[in-house]
């Protein structure tokens, strides 16, 4: 039981990882077509997986609305967005267009879908107001770092910010486009940089302890 | 009587062109009057390094060859005729040193030319012993000045990148780091640093006990191919067995189903690992969407109605990020959060509590759970930024050095070694 439930899917995960790995510093077709077989398989994979979400979907919505639970009736939507879009895509054949005609499918990609997710982005601005207003509540040092640099991009940005600039600060002999050049591509490239090679550092070690089993918490308790 | 004279000004112009060209014969690539001169030792070699689909062609850089003059390389997969044209480009252009190979790899001149021709882009997938013919010539104003004789070449595939030799040794001194940590931890144990973020996890997890409220576990919108979901699953196990051990809730969000699906085994072994098996519902992982911001709607919604006392955020995230941490904000959640897309982690820090900044996300894991094993994997992490630290130190100082005296060897030398390929 050991053998089937640890050993081989360990097995399976060093020499996977293995050649994948070895597939980067291998040019020849052989590697090349292994990594477009394990991509198909992921595909395949996916596929059905998607088939068991979609079956987790509805599940939990239906017994959502079957025991009237809190926010049942956005449950509902579940299933009336599912078949808005489901109908149309099957009497359309799974074209959006015939003839530079919109089809049922394409109308409701287009009217619907596409209004939808554009409104769920617009929100984001709104959002984006929220966190500023927040984040310039000045409480550290940190915070008053933040605030100057942003306040100094905001000011570079607008026409406005421009004239402010030259009456308040213009006697320093910088304009405002030359100091946010100077924020975005000195320190502001440094902090990514830093944080990008941590990362991948990070995930290389993660990608070890996995293809030489030190990290197996996917696989249970021993 | 202007009119008239307008529009046969009008005619004239537009008609001139047409009558140059009813004149002259069409533009095309003539030979010059006198056999054109020869472009002597053209050689093509297989490309190294490489699947086998490319070819470098090499000849002398002749100085009496004009500098506005052109050269064109032509192709073809036939054993006669068939050619197309596959690159162009000014005579001075395109020597040895253009060939983008570090110094280890590739032994470039400024003395010869060196041109890569991408074979499958020109004729797209060929056989394994296919011969391939090439010439060069060097035009001027359309006029072929020089021409070289055909040559061929069989490109074959190869079985290392030898361009890559930086990246493979830096990659065994990392798991030689990696094992003679592990065999220290196992031995004498490691000093780990404290991460803020994730010492405020038993805190967030006690307070939604406390008010009993639910805690929202959220993995993001990648893949179980990303580092970071994998990172984000290792840590919903450990978040989810202090989540057993409280006997608090746990709602876990997805966006894709692979996800779902390994997360669900994940919660599960915590719930029995903390010996209540009892306590798990099968809902506890729910699949929502595979689309971006219907999955941001969703799960924004949910936190909007349950009020959750903790929100995290773990995994690969885009343009939700703000979406999803600012609704969570406004519910008054406990909010912590750990991304390795480092556009979005200015988004976090404004609106969550604690943020892990790209690494430490690795590093939850193992810092939660630990197992000396897995925390040696943070020792090298830790010797990784250290190496990268001093490498990039003397780096500096070296290419610096180099520009001041003029070693102009030695700079490429230095920067091809931190190149990748």
């Amino acid at each position: 039981m050991k053998l089937i439930k640890k050993h081989i899917p360990l097995a399976i995960v060093f020499v996977t990882g293995v050649l994948t790995l070895v597939s980067y510093y291998v040019p020849h077709k052989v590697s090349v077509d292994y990594i477009e077989t394990m991509n198909k398989w992921e595909n395949i994979v996916v596929a059905f997986a998607f088939l068991l979400g979609l079956i987790s979907l509805f599940f939990s919505h239906y017994h959502k609305i079957k025991r009237k639970g809190d926010g049942w009736g956005y449950s509902l939507f579940v299933f009336i967005g599912f078949l808005a879009m489901i109908i149309p895509a099957y009497t359309s054949g799974g074209k959006q267009m015939v003839e530079g005609v919109l089809t049922p499918l394409g109308w409701a990609y287009k009217y619907i879908y596409t209004a939808l997710s554009g409104t769920m982005f617009a929100v984001l601005a709104f959002y984006i107001v929220s966190t500023a207003y927040r984040s310039f509540r000045i409480k550290s040092p940190q915070a008053f770092v933040l605030f100057v640099a942003a306040f100094i991009l905001i000011l570079g940005k607008v026409p406005l910010g421009q004239i402010i600039w030259d009456s308040a600060l213009g006697w320093t002999g910088q304009n405002a486009a030359g100091v946010i050049e100077w924020i975005m591509s000195v320190p502001a490239v440094a902090g990514k940089r830093g944080i990008m090679i941590g990362i991948s550092i990070g995930a290389i070690v993660t990608s070890l302890k996995i293809i030489f089993g030190i990290e197996k918490q996917y696989m249970g308790k021993d | 009587m202007i009119k008239h004279k307008a529009a046969l000004a009008l005619f004239l112009s537009l008609s001139a062109p047409a009558l140059l060209f009813a004149a002259k014969p069409a533009p095309e690539v003539k030979k010059a009057a006198a056999t054109p001169a020869a472009i002597n030792g053209l050689t093509a070699v297989d490309m190294p390094y490489d699947a086998g689909n490319a070819a470098i062609l090499k000849w002398p850089v002749d100085p009496a060859v004009a500098a506005d003059a052109f050269y064109v390389v032509y192709a073809s997969s036939l054993q006669s005729g068939g050619w197309v044209e596959a690159d162009r480009f000014a005579a001075p252009a395109k020597t040895g040193k253009d060939i983008e190979l570090p110094f280890w790899a590739w032994d470039g001149s400024v003395l010869e030319h060196a041109v890569k021709v991408e074979l499958n882009n020109l004729f797209g997938e060929s056989g394994k012993d296919a011969v391939f013919q090439f010439r060069v010539a060097a035009e001027k104003n359309k006029q072929v000045l020089a021409e070289s004789r055909a040559v061929s070449v069989t490109p074959a595939g190869n079985w290392f990148r030898l361009d890559r030799l930086n990246n493979l040794v830096l990659l065994i001194a990392l798991i030689v780091i990696f094992f003679w940590a592990v065999s220290h931890a196992k031995r004498k144990g490691l000093f780990i640093r404290r991460i803020a973020g994730l010492d405020a996890i038993d805190e967030a997890i006690g307070r939604a006990t406390e008010m009993g409220k639910p805690i929202f576990y959220v993995p993001g919108i990648g893949s179980m191919s990303s580092i970071s979901t994998i990172a984000s699953a290792f840590i919903l196990g450990e978040v989810s067995k202090k989540v057993a051990q409280y006997d608090s809730q746990i709602k876990v969000p997805h966006f894709d189903p692979v996800v779902m699906t390994v997360c669900k085994e994940v919660v599960k072994q915590s719930y029995l690992e903390a010996g209540r098996p009892d306590s798990y519902r099968e809902d506890v992982n729910q699949f929502i969407s595979a689309d971006q911001f219907s999955y941001a709607a969703s799960v924004d919604g949910m936190i909007s109605r349950e009020k959750p006392a903790a929100c995290f955020y773990m995994g690969h995230f885009m343009a939700e990020s703000l979406l999803l941490a600012e609704v969570g904000a406004t519910s008054g959640a406990i909010q912590i959060a750990g991304t390795d897309v480092e556009h979005q982690l200015p988004f976090f820090f404004t609106a969550c509590d604690y943020t892990l900044i790209g690494e430490e996300l690795y590093a939850a894991g193992a810092y939660l759970s630990k197992e000396p094993m897995l925390l040696s994997a943070l020792k090298v992490q830790d010797f990784g930024k250290l190496f990268v630290m001093l490498s990039v130190f003397f780096g500096m100082i070296l290419v610096a050095l180099g520009a001041r005296f003029r070693w102009d060897s030695f700079v490429p030398a230095i920067l091809n070694l931190f190149q990748n390929y």
